[in-house]
């Protein structure tokens, strides 16, 4: 659960629960709305780091507050909850809605399409809020899109983390990325239990 | 190489019958686009690009992005002028084109052609930038043909909402004797973010200059037929200016530095020969003063520092074009991939390579002392060998 417990975090490790950072696709995280390209990235950090706004964040466009973030992972993920730590005076996200296994979402997709599911925020800024998911629509995840509409009354929205706690299958969605075709087959490669260190045939 | 889906906005409305563009503005037009698309398609093979036309009934869709080049030369014939121009609808239908691209990995650019007035207000413009913006789709603008009061403001209200980080671009372009896809090979539309001019846009550049009109490539070589000829001259062109400035301030406080009698002697007796050698002087004081530190030069430093060698040689030939195009061609047929520098030093004290330079010039004849003199004062030869031919001099001088 969150770590909002009184007693420190060093009992059990927090952090390992929110490693699902460690499979995001970092090249392939795309945001659209953002101030500058390629700042979503950096929001995608340990646990520890969570408050760490030293570095650079999220922040969408002047006067524009809605923000649209794709994430890919390298392996398919179960996501159990989510946590988003915004930005001070009104720039936290109010509402988030998730998109699963959808690639080349935009804004007008985002606001007409049903979301797998949407919560309302509220300012985290400490980090210690999470936000579950209906586990079962969230099993086998190989990329992840957040939209937030709108935020609490500020010019843009800042996102300094997205954390996410799960956990990390080995099994990959899509193609099949390496296959080694035949052109003759090779017997040696084709030896039969029966028959391994008597003459191999093919059958 | 960026992976891009272009969409190229066609102007086909009244406006385009005009004839200041050669031969209308809308076969100009249709030119240009059709290099655009090579470009596109060349500089990564995976690139699309749609076509669509703004004008006449309405907007119509000639191609969805694709990277057939066929499809899209082959949509472009037969299209008839008429109507007005709608530049919000046509950039809308531009993006939502883009939107059903069938690699999502592609970045979108819209690349539009205003040609005919417009009649949107900037304020709508500004919306549309910005939609596009937020949508991080790429705008490039032609702004050509009719000039109307306020349009270059509009277009460029249009293109500031539009801009991230320098992605997008405007491009006006007034009507002159260059063809419109000339004038746009050299800019961002052509040669994308930060590539530099691309080897298709210079192969498009001599093969549309071939055509007759005047063209104006630094070297008079032409890229089509030698690129690398091309690309090693002007690569050598901007390295000797670069040298130049800093050879020449190094000079300057060598040659008031260095102070020896018997250098005096044939510092000016090469400095004749050169200055009778290069035979365009136009302006002797100049001239004289660049030679004598591009002597100075060679003999303070012989051989060794590369770099001043190679500013000696770039300095000498400085007012003379035809001069700098043997050197460098010779040096580029003799040595292609070795390091330069070194090369250049070996091959200018090569006597004999020397003399045959001179002797093709008109006016010098190489067996002139003073030439004699230049030639035996060239670094890359031995020192024994310059000894002895200055020996040899006193004997020779008549």
């Amino acid at each position: 659960m969150a770590c909002t417990h009184d007693h420190s975090c060093e009992d059990h490790d927090c952090s390992s629960n929110w490693s699902l950072y460690k499979h995001i696709d970092l090249s392939k995280v795309t945001a659209l709305n953002e101030a500058n390209p390629g700042s979503v990235k950096s929001v995608f950090k340990a646990w520890e780091e969570r408050l760490n706004s030293s570095g650079e964040h999220l922040e969408s466009n002047e006067g524009d507050p809605e923000l649209l973030v794709y994430i890919p992972f390298t392996s398919d993920v179960k996501i159990k909850s989510i946590s988003v730590v915004g930005g001070a005076d009104g720039t936290s996200p109010s509402k988030l809605r998730v998109f699963i296994n959808r690639d080349g979402i935009d804004f007008s997709d985002a606001q007409s399409m049903q979301p797998v599911q949407e919560w309302d925020l509220v300012e985290n800024l400490q980090g210690v809020l999470e936000y579950q998911t209906r586990y079962s629509k969230f099993q086998s995840v190989a990329n992840i899109t957040l939209h937030f509409p709108e935020s609490f009354g500020g010019d843009t929205t800042q996102i300094h983390y997205i954390g996410f706690k799960g956990e990390a299958t080995q099994l990959k969605r899509d193609v099949v990325a390496t296959i080694v075709y035949e052109i003759t087959p090779n017997p040696s490669d084709h030896k039969t239990r029966a028959e391994t260190g008597g003459l191999s045939h093919v059958e | 190489m960026v992976l891009e889906a272009t969409m190229i906005c066609i102007d086909n409305s009244e406006w385009m019958r005009n004839g200041d563009y050669s031969p209308t503005r809308f076969q100009a037009q249709a030119d240009a686009v059709s290099l655009i698309c090579g470009a596109k398609t060349q500089s990564n093979p995976e690139n699309t690009v749609g076509i669509l036309t703004m004008a006449g009934k309405g907007i119509r869709v000639l191609a969805t992005p694709t990277s057939d080049l066929g499809k899209i030369l082959s949509c472009m014939h037969g299209l008839e002028m008429g109507g007005e121009m709608n530049l919000a609808a046509g950039i809308l239908i531009a993006q939502l084109a883009l939107k059903h691209r069938q690699n999502k990995n592609q970045q979108q650019r819209i690349i539009v052609f205003a040609g005919s007035p417009i009649k949107h207000e900037k304020k709508a413009l500004e919306i549309i930038g910005k939609k596009l913006k937020k949508n991080s789709v790429a705008l490039d603008i032609v702004d050509f043909g009719e000039e109307e009061d306020g349009k270059p403001e509009k277009l460029e209200a249009l293109l500031g909402s539009v801009n991230n980080n320098d992605t997008s671009h405007i491009v006006h372009v007034r009507p002159s004797q260059n063809a419109l896809s000339d004038v746009l090979i050299s800019t961002p539309v052509f040669t994308g973010d930060g590539e530099g001019g691309s080897s298709f846009a210079a192969a498009a550049a001599a093969a549309a200059a071939a055509g007759g009109s005047v063209s104006d490539f630094d070297f008079g070589v032409d890229p089509n037929i030698d690129p690398e000829l091309a690309l090693a001259l002007r690569v050598s062109m901007e390295e000797e200016r670069a040298r130049q400035e800093a050879a020449a301030k190094r000079a300057a406080e060598e040659a008031s530095g260095q102070e020896k009698g018997e250098e005096a002697q044939p510092q000016s007796d090469s400095q004749n020969a050169t200055s009778t050698a290069t035979e365009k002087v136009s302006d002797p004081m100049d001239e004289d003063d660049l030679l004598k530190q591009a002597v100075a030069l060679s003999m303070n430093i012989p051989g060794s520092d590369s770099s001043a060698g190679d500013a000696q040689m770039s300095e000498a030939t400085n007012d003379d074009q035809e001069f700098a195009l043997a050197l460098q061609m010779s040096m580029q047929d003799g040595s292609k991939d070795s390091s330069a520098p070194s090369d250049v030093s070996k091959v200018l004290g090569d006597q004999s390579f020397m003399s045959s330079i001179l002797s093709s010039l008109p006016g010098v004849d190489p067996n002139d002392p003073n030439v004699k003199d230049l030639l035996a004062s060239l670094p890359g030869q031995s020192e024994s060998q310059q000894k002895k031919d200055e020996d040899e001099q006193p004997k020779d001088d008549k």
